[in-house]
């Protein structure tokens, strides 16, 4: 038991830190979908992944979904903080978005469409695929992955 | 739902694995698991009120 522990912290400690290479890959992927993976030039993995990214997060938009911040209206502002982490995950999406203040109104004629909650789901799904993707970037660049 | 789930099983499947035919029947996997269990909630919320 004990040998396995000490084999285990010997291999943490063997584990390298990731160049900051891979660090800037991350960050370029988590901004722009796809970005990461065409840094690397995993030409396909930018297009399906990247691209599941957008399109996810344009179906989510023509479908009336709404995005996510803390200053939404008669809500609790806590209860806006998990929405809004998934929806920072589509990176410079979001931040268009809110600087044109587009897909964050509290509108009861967007709410009471048919799509509206399907929006609201193919907007999260859309950052929290991209956080995947960033991950994924940062693996492959930092080696870790082939 | 079933662009959700292609949409979604399109990344999970790019992920995992080592191998194109890994990824692929790993997405097809994935895909039909979405289909399938959402179908299933489906019906069961439907007899639900």
């Amino acid at each position: 038991m004990h040998l396995v522990k000490t084999e285990r912290l010997q291999q943490a400690d063997e584990v390298e830190p990731a160049p900051s290479s891979a660090w800037l890959t991350g960050a370029a992927a988590w901004f722009v979908p796809g970005l990461g993976h065409l840094l690397l030039k995993r030409w396909w993995r930018a297009l399906l992944m990247g691209g599941a990214v957008w399109a996810c997060f344009f179906v989510g938009m023509a479908m009336g979904g709404h995005l996510f911040d803390l200053y939404a209206e008669g809500s609790s502002t806590l209860l806006q903080v998990p929405p809004m982490i998934a929806n920072l995950g589509t990176g410079i999406l979001y931040m268009v978005s809110w600087v044109f203040d587009y897909g964050f109104k509290d509108d009861p004629a967007q709410a009471a469409r048919a799509t509206y909650e399907y929006g609201n789901t193919f907007l999260l799904i859309a950052g929290l695929l991209n956080y995947l993707n960033m991950l994924d970037a940062f693996d492959i660049a930092a080696g870790r992955k082939p | 739902m079933t662009l959700f789930a292609g949409l979604a099983s399109v990344v999970f499947g790019a992920m995992a694995k080592d191998t194109t035919r890994d990824r692929v029947l790993y997405g097809l996997k994935v895909f039909a698991e979405f289909m399938l269990i959402g179908l299933v909630l489906g019906w069961i919320l439907y007899f639900i009120p």
